[in-house]
């Protein structure tokens, strides 16, 4: 039974003042965390999950104390449950900050793998050789995520969210599938078949598809974090910045419905079985147009109601241009994926969507290879997340055949660099300075903590916030 | 491999005459055609490093569910 953990809805004519001065507008915080899989081949015996993260780690828990720690860049690294290690970005006000960070985020792990590889291959071997996959199933069945964190201004009550925006992330998979080949045939998502429930503030024992938790990582009084977790790992730029940038905009639409207190749009659109239309929608190939089931007792084909959205972000955005994301056109993106699946010519969205792409290739790899195994196969779809040890994607994008939205630059940049108009960048700046100094440090989301040579803390509650103010001032020079 | 890329050669063949039926146009038979070429040089690059212990690749990956 899906518990509602919630800390109530602001009222609109609430008129405290609140620290963060982005509340009436559309600004919004996003953050993608990731938890990568990991294993040893070539080793000749099964090497444990766990040991090779921790080595992996090494480096980090040696500076940190911790496997809990945060980067010069303002991101963190964690090693979670089940031996996960998992990056999550510094907070970013537009999606394009938030791929460059996600991109970081693959190098970041690309080097500890090696690293952990050159110093495991003295006791297991010269062919040895470690893997890091960005996706969400591994061959047993157990499965893990990518999760999206939303800023939502808090006059949006929480059902409020899981009516409008739940069908929205359970059809969004149309084009930020990630895919898998399932019992002889594909799915368009990898983790549809993991999932149950519909919203749920528990995370490790049920299964939710969208969290919002008050945690204060911003004023508790203006805005809750959007958690959400029904969003498959994207090797695809244009996928990973795509979820994010329709997201924002559907956000947008029912904050701004919300405001002048008039219909967004997504009325009647709440799903009968959101479990259920989650399993359909990845079935999409089976059946393009499943009808799924509304709570009001109509149906509706996940491409229909796509569309739907895609009309009041639409609508929204001809009023708000200011709030439309920079970097490619979301709009004419959006509409020209859904026209190409309205086609059924998958292979059109190859060089955009995962799961068009994985497909192309399984089938490009049968033609020249019809003999090839079912292992064969799924090593290659393996191959395709493996950020370590893999070739299949980076030959893709070296060849042209995957969109590129930020070269390699940009996403060195983004390894040492922070965002430079959000509070990761003073909490990066703390860590660097922090680091270089040799001190003993730590950091969550809102405090920096010094604790030699000295003891100081400063707290930064808003994240759009750059000010540095007294207690920062202080930390600083105390480094 | 002149029957691989025979394959290859027939299949693109087959996909082009496609494409022409259905969009008529000049375009999309080279979008077509560019997407072979692509695949043809992906395939190649991957041939000799595709894990040659497949089954090993696939098994190995085995951890604990995440959040």
């Amino acid at each position: 039974m899906p518990q509602l953990r919630d800390s109530g809805t602001r009222d609109l004519t609430h008129r405290e003042p609140v620290p963060a001065a982005e509340l009436d507008g559309f600004a919004r915080i996003f953050g993608l965390e990731t938890e990568y899989g990991v294993s040893v081949t070539g080793a000749g015996r099964p090497v444990d999950a766990g040991r090779v993260a921790m080595e992996m780690f090494r480096p980090v828990v040696s500076r940190s104390r911790s496997t809990n720690a945060y980067l010069p860049n303002g991101s963190r690294l964690y090693l979670d449950v089940g031996s996960h290690p998992e990056y999550a970005t510094a907070e970013a006000r537009d999606p394009s900050t938030a791929l460059a960070q996600d991109l970081a985020g693959e190098r970041i792990m690309a080097r500890l793998a090696q690293g952990a590889q050159d110093r495991l291959r003295g006791e297991l071997g010269e062919r040895a050789r470690i893997h890091v996959f960005k996706n969400n199933a591994d061959s047993a069945g157990h499965s893990f995520g990518c999760h999206e964190n939303y800023l939502v201004r808090r006059i949006v009550p929480l059902p409020l969210i899981e009516a409008q925006l739940l069908p929205f992330l359970v059809t969004r998979q149309l084009y930020t599938g990630a895919g898998r080949l399932a019992d002889g045939g594909y799915q368009i998502t990898q983790r549809a078949d993991f999932l149950d429930e519909a919203v749920s503030s528990a995370t490790t024992r049920a299964r939710p598809m969208v969290n919002t938790r008050d945690e204060p990582h911003a004023d508790p009084e203006a805005f809750r974090r959007l958690h959400v977790i029904i969003g498959d790992s994207n090797r695809s730029q244009w996928a990973t910045w795509m979820k994010l940038a329709t997201t924002h905009l559907v956000l947008c639409a029912i904050e701004d419905a919300v405001r002048r207190d008039v219909p967004c749009g997504a009325e009647g659109l709440a799903l009968a079985d959101p479990a259920a239309a989650n399993r359909a929608v990845s079935r999409f190939l089976d059946d393009p147009a499943a009808p799924l089931a509304l709570a009001d007792g109509g149906a509706m084909s996940a491409l229909a109601m796509q569309r739907r959205y895609l009309d009041l972000a639409g609508a929204f955005a001809a009023s708000h241009p200011e709030a439309v994301p920079a970097g490619p056109d979301v709009l004419g993106e959006w509409s020209c994926a859904l026209d190409a699946l309205e086609s059924g010519d998958w292979d059109v969205l190859a060089d955009r969507v995962d799961w068009a792409a994985k497909r192309r290739l399984l089938a490009a790899y049968r033609r020249r290879h019809p003999e090839a195994s079912d292992a064969r196969l799924e090593a290659l779809e393996l191959d395709y997340h493996d950020i370590a040890n893999g070739r299949a994607y980076a030959a893709l994008l070296a060849h042209g055949g995957m969109r590129r939205l930020a070269d390699g630059a940009i996403a060195a940049q983004a390894v040492q660099d922070p965002p430079s108009d959000t509070r990761a960048a003073l909490r990066g700046a703390f860590v660097r300075q922090a680091t270089q100094a040799g001190a003993r440090f730590s950091c969550d989301w809102t405090t920096l903590r010094l604790l030699e040579p000295v003891a100081a803390e400063a707290t930064l509650l808003d994240p759009f916030s750059t000010a540095a103010d007294g207690a920062y001032a202080r930390l600083m020079r105390a480094l | 491999m002149p029957q691989e890329s025979m394959r290859a050669e027939a299949a693109g063949e087959q996909r082009r005459e496609q494409e022409t039926q259905a969009a008529g146009s000049g375009a999309a038979r080279e979008q077509a055609g560019e997407q072979i070429d692509v695949l043809d040089a992906v395939l190649d690059d991957i041939e000799t490093t595709l894990e040659t212990n497949a089954e090993e690749y696939v098994s190995s990956f085995v951890q604990k569910g995440g959040e």
